[in-house]
């Protein structure tokens, strides 16, 4: 590449995104740290169980995952973090994280889509850019979980390609504005 | 010892001569007595003569000529002056464009090789239509930002990652290096580390750009990058899907460590911005096979918009 000089067009006058939440990003993020020690909680109850098989680590690994996503946010927020599940999200949701590997891990999948769609909701919300870049990493976390569960219930990579790469078509949980 | 009066001489060379004082008169008064050939001895005039001509040159170096420049020999070029190139919302998504045409670039590679059957090509085809779909999405974003959109593969990750591993996979008679003994395998391995690279730099992106909606488009891509790499890890380590690496479990759950950690459908908690390492071709003579780090395009392989600019 050469070194021509060319002025560039770029609009310097855009705004630069703040570094630490915001108040708003504060109410968004912790509610995102509940939603992860919610997931945290019921992967941990599938566990206890008996579900997981020969695949069990792999789920005492992604309840690890969620508590190490609720610390990270813990981190971020400080005092304003809730430290605690939320509870109605919890009640809905553990009658699919039993004993039977297949249908846990189906409804894991679900778990797991749905907090994909709420952090990219999040995304789109969020101000201050070390709360975006944290929600980021842990999309990404998220999204390959969804690949694996869905190997984790039995579906074939080819077969059942776009139970792996497709994100379903659920809600955000995020509060709305 | 000087034995003339100081201060009587100094005031006769203060004295203005349009005040009519006799300044002569006074220079003689003042210097009345004093032993001139005592006060400036032979050797007393060499140095104040050699003092005298020194200072004369170094006035005429100082003064007089107009040239500046340090002496030199030969022809210095010309410097180039540096590229105003700032990292906006349009040259990020320029380069999320050109990492989706360097994954292009190599699944039409392995599916015009033929290196893919069954099961790995129709997953290859799916993902070569994933990226098709990827490129055209965040080109539109920058046209609708009033930017250009890149439709050629990130120049700098093709030359330094992509031919070097292609290179390894098909074999470079002309430089001695064989071809892959499995080379599905190393397509598949390439594609995982691909597949890893471009979700994180999406990811790598989020803080960067200023438009924050535009946080969640590229959010939204990056999601499918991660699951493209994921249902890799599920074909390649079936064994276990989910790492536990780094974090705090019971030792009963904690796994084998001869499988290296990349390899996994999730290979940590976070999506990653380090380095991912793919081992690529034919064993050298001592049983050792080539690795190369893939990384997320730094600030000199981004497609700045002055780009546009160069032949």
């Amino acid at each position: 590449m050469s070194t021509t000089p060319v002025t560039s067009t770029s609009d310097k006058s855009a705004a630069t995104p703040p570094r630490r939440p915001t108040p708003a990003d504060i109410e968004l993020l912790a509610f995102a740290q509940a939603a992860e020690l919610t997931a945290r909680d019921l992967y941990e109850q599938a566990v206890a169980e008996g579900a997981g098989g020969d695949q069990i680590a792999s789920l005492v690994a992604l309840a690890a995952h969620h508590d190490a996503y609720a610390q990270s946010l813990s981190a971020l927020l400080g005092t304003d973090a809730p430290q605690s599940r939320n509870d109605e999200l919890f009640s809905s949701l553990k009658s699919g994280f039993g004993s039977d590997t297949e249908s846990t891990a189906l409804a894991a999948h679900e778990l797991e889509n749905t907090l994909v769609v709420t952090h990219t909701d999040l995304l789109g919300r969020l101000d201050g850019t070390e709360g975006a870049a944290l929600v980021a990493s842990i999309l990404i976390g998220e999204s390959r979980h969804c690949a694996a569960l869905a190997a984790l219930a039995g579906k074939s990579p080819v077969d059942d390609i776009d139970l792996f790469l497709t994100t379903s078509d659920v809600e955000s949980l995020a509060p709305q504005a | 010892m000087n034995d003339f009066n100081r201060d009587e001489l100094r005031r006769a060379l203060r004295t203005p001569a349009d005040h009519g004082t006799d300044t002569f008169g006074s220079i003689v008064k003042a210097t009345s007595g004093l032993n001139f050939a005592r006060s400036l001895s032979r050797r007393r005039f060499f140095v104040a003569g050699g003092a005298t001509v020194s200072f004369a040159a170094l006035v005429a170096a100082c003064g007089g000529s107009e040239s500046t420049g340090i002496a030199r020999l030969g022809n210095a070029p010309t410097p180039n002056e540096l590229v105003e190139a700032d990292v906006t919302d349009i040259t990020l998504l320029r380069t999320a464009t050109s990492l989706e045409h360097n994954a292009i670039f190599v699944y039409e590679a392995a599916e015009s090789a033929g290196f893919l059957t069954g099961d790995a090509a129709e997953i290859a085809k799916r993902f070569l239509d994933d990226h098709r779909a990827h490129a055209e999405a965040t080109a539109s974003l920058t046209t609708d930002l009033g930017g250009k959109a890149y439709t050629q593969p990130n120049p700098r990750l093709q030359s330094v990652y992509i031919e070097p591993a292609l290179k390894l996979i098909v074999g470079d008679e002309a430089n001695g290096v064989p071809a892959s003994d499995d080379p599905a395998a190393d397509v598949l391995a390439l594609a995982y580390a691909l597949e890893t690279i471009a979700g994180s730099t999406y990811q790598a992106y989020v803080p960067l750009l200023v438009d924050k909606s535009l946080r969640a488009a590229a959010m939204g891509i990056g999601d499918q990058e991660a699951r493209h790499a994921a249902l890799l890890g599920v074909v390649l380590n079936p064994a276990r899907l989910v790492s536990s690496m780094g974090l705090s479990i019971a030792a009963e759950y904690q796994e084998d460590t001869e499988t290296p950690a990349a390899a996994y459908a999730s290979p940590s908690a976070f999506g990653t911005q380090a380095p991912v390492p793919v081992t690529l071709g034919a064993a050298n003579e001592s049983g050792i096979r080539t690795t190369v780090n893939l990384e997320t395009p730094s600030l000199n392989s981004m497609v700045y918009e002055y780009l546009d600019a160069e032949g």
